[in-house]
């Protein structure tokens, strides 16, 4: 038993030293090529056409550079686990996609590789603004960007003519918006979504952004119970009071069978919503802007593209992003994935497909969230707040005070 | 001190057979068992001691890890959110041990009682536990949805009872998922009361009935203290699961509403793998640990004793 557990202690100080000294080396020099692994995930259902289109992207690659890539697309379920393990052993990916509020949240760990030595000589002008926000922190770069999403409301046709409103001319602006939801209400549908059980990105987000507001900045200053902030929970509030958003709201993960069924006049939706909408061909839609309220904004989520700090290829993996990115094969990625790209000049890929190039032409409005390395941690006290008031136990200034105390003692932390 | 150690030793190797000639005899035991300790040592042994180091440490994934000492221990006896978190699990447990015992009881008797398509019914109450959990939350969510147009809601409404809002509502949520785990759980405790009765002597049966016992009487009298180690068992698996109970807030309310349904695992998963706060999150599991362990000892001293019954 001694001995066993001499040979338990050993094997554990071997891992502990494994683990401790796997120092990166972060020099922007060096030689393209040798071998990288690339970390992807499924981005549709067709497993076939993405392997076709990942040695599409992998050749053109390989025609200007001498590197070996292995593609390894990677299930979606507890992704973050994986990369954290397998980047904890070192034995990850080169390069991996990252989503707007994992980027800095790695990046302030240390665990993600700086681009701005890489990137000297390299032309950003053509990426979409609100895409590259969310690649940086701290003034410096950590990805760069493949896809876009842009959220927005899509309007069921037979409600709005149920309503005697005019599918022509759909609301703009939060009063507007609110004089349709009232009339709905009156006319037995629901006015639109609300997943409180969800991500704050789909919920209280934009409608904060659009009230003028911010939730946290990067200086760690907490905005979220401002004039502005009070004023997107009392429009939370008075969406669930007047019953224009269903009565599960405070902790629903989807309502798909209510917008499905036709007793609900619009749901805030993206790319997959489209898609799903002329997959099933049921419901008669049209597309409205982001609304607007103070501003015109709306969430949308970016996909990019990052190098753990510790790989130990980081020349021809910092290239690999770059050809990735690049317009050629951003049209090819989102040909497929039916994503926005986030170059301006591969939207052309849109040009026979009215409703997605209308969904491109507001990714100019769409935020990719709270970017700052506590954005994942401060969600669910936000909810916690925003629940708490939907059920009537405080009214929006408290929830907001309380979301705005939580927020900062987790920031303090 | 020495003596004490070494007689004890002298003493055995006295009873024992030579090292050469036990190790002959049992070599395939050791050529069995080597892989398995190995892979024991490695998944269990080294994690389990290693998560104790990270609680002393600010664990990065990548870089230089500090020692911080007590730091996460002390943070976790001011966290009022992992006390809720501790007091929600043990409400989960309230709601959940004894009802999924008595379901699986219940079950089992009704299989054991002889009645027609016994085979069958066996398989139907079986069938949520070898069905994925997540499509059985899904069905469940579907179910106990908050608006008008839930199942649950409509049915309710014959009776003239108001929409509950269920899941929703931070005082029924929990109950809710309590009852989805029951009915995930309860096919195979019945399995094992349905073990436990088959292994009562049918004597027994015959003298209560000879005596002129009345049912409820045999049922008290003997098949339930009979039952005991079973009930023991039941209990201890049951109190274990309820404490890493994970997957139905995960799933269905996303710990809310305001907290309501963040049980310590959920809790534990978020600081982990949502805040990178590993060191803290191995900190949870520690609570959680000494927890089961002395829940656990405690069913042991007082349901488990000896279970001799003649």
């Amino acid at each position: 038993m001694k001995k066993f557990s001499l040979l338990v202690l050993l094997l554990g100080f071997l891992l502990v030293m494994a683990a401790c000294s796997d120092d990166a080396s972060n020099e922007a020099e060096g030689e393209v090529g040798g071998e990288i692994t690339v970390w992807v995930h499924p981005y549709t259902g067709d497993a076939e056409k993405e392997e076709e289109m990942w040695d599409t992207i992998v050749k053109r690659f390989q025609e200007e550079h001498d590197a070996e890539v292995k593609i390894e697309v990677i299930p979606w379920a507890n992704r973050d686990q994986k990369i954290l393990t397998a980047l904890a052993a070192n034995n990850g990916p080169d390069v991996f996609y990252a989503i707007p509020d994992q980027m800095p949240q790695y990046a302030n760990e240390g665990m993600l590789l700086e681009l701005d030595p890489y990137l000297e000589d390299f032309d950003l002008s053509d990426f979409v603004d609100t895409a590259l926000v969310s690649t940086k922190w701290q003034d410096k770069t950590y990805g760069l960007p493949i896809l876009q999403e842009a959220y927005t409301y899509f309007y069921n046709k037979e409600v709005i003519e149920a309503i005697g409103e005019d599918p022509e001319n759909l609301p703009e602006t939060w009063d507007e918006f609110k004089a349709w939801a009232e009339k709905a209400k009156a006319n037995g549908f629901y006015a639109t979504t609300f997943q409180g059980g969800g991500s704050m990105n789909g919920t209280l987000y934009p409608y904060l952004w659009q009230a003028g507001g911010e939730v946290l900045t990067q200086d760690d200053e907490v905005l979220i119970n401002n004039e502005a902030g009070v004023e997107a929970f009392t429009f939370v509030n008075d969406m669930y009071e007047n019953g224009w958003i269903p009565e599960d709201s405070i902790t629903a993960m989807e309502h798909d069978a209510i917008w499905n069924s036709g007793d609900m006049l619009a749901v805030l939706g993206s790319g997959i919503t489209l898609s799903n909408l002329q997959k099933n061909g049921e419901i008669d839609f049209v597309i409205g802007s982001p609304l607007e309220n103070k501003e015109k904004v709306t969430y949308g989520t970016v996909g990019m593209f990052v190098i753990p700090s510790n790989t130990d290829n980081p020349a021809t993996a910092a290239e690999f992003v770059k050809v990735l990115t690049n317009a050629d094969n951003q049209r090819t990625f989102n040909e497929v994935t039916q994503y926005i790209p986030t170059r301006e000049s591969a939207k052309d890929i849109f040009d026979e497909q009215p409703y997605l190039a209308q969904l491109a032409s507001y990714t100019q409005y769409a935020l990719p969230g709270v970017i700052h390395p506590k954005g994942r941690d401060i969600m669910p006290m936000i909810q916690a707040e925003l629940q708490t008031m939907m059920e009537g136990k405080k009214t929006p200034q408290e929830a907001a005070d309380s979301a705005a105390e939580a927020i900062e003692a987790a920031v303090s932390q | 001190m020495t003596l004490k150690k070494n007689n004890p030793n002298i003493n055995k190797k006295k009873n024992k057979l030579p090292f050469k000639e036990r190790f002959r005899k049992n070599a395939i035991v050791y050529l069995f068992l080597f892989p398995i300790l190995i892979h024991f040592a490695i998944f269990q042994v080294f994690p389990f001691l290693f998560s104790f180091v990270l609680t002393f440490m600010d664990w990065k994934i990548i870089g230089n890890h500090e020692w911080v000492g007590l730091k996460h221990w002390m943070h976790f006896f001011q966290d009022k959110l992992a006390w809720k978190a501790l007091w929600n699990t043990f409400m989960f447990s309230v709601y959940y041990i004894v009802p999924t015992m008595a379901l699986g009881l219940i079950l089992a008797l009704i299989i054991n009682s002889g009645v027609r398509f016994a085979g069958f019914f066996k398989g139907i109450f079986f069938l949520p536990v070898v069905t994925s959990f997540v499509i059985i939350a899904g069905l469940w969510g579907w179910l106990f949805r908050g608006t008008e147009s839930g199942l649950i809601n409509w049915i309710i409404g014959f009776f003239g009872i108001e929409p509950q809002l269920f899941l929703s509502d931070s005082s029924q949520a929990l109950i809710v998922l309590a009852g989805l785990s029951i009915l995930k759980v309860a096919g195979s405790t019945m399995i094992y009361y349905f073990a436990g009765l088959q292994s009562i002597p049918k004597e027994l049966y015959e003298a209560a009935k000879i005596d002129g016992a009345s049912k409820s009487k045999i049922f008290w009298k003997i098949t339930f203290p009979l039952l005991k180690p079973i009930h023991f068992y039941v209990a201890i698996i049951t109190t274990i699961g309820s404490f890493q109970i994970f997957d139905s807030a995960y799933l269905l309310t996303g710990g809310g509403p305001n907290y309501a349904t963040t049980t310590i695992v959920f809790y534990l998963y978020q600081q982990g793998f949502t805040n990178l706060n590993l060191s803290y999150a191995a900190v949870l599991s520690y609570a959680l640990f000494f927890i089961i362990l002395i829940v656990s000892l405690i069913q042991r001293k007082y349901i488990g004793k000896d279970t001799a019954i003649y």
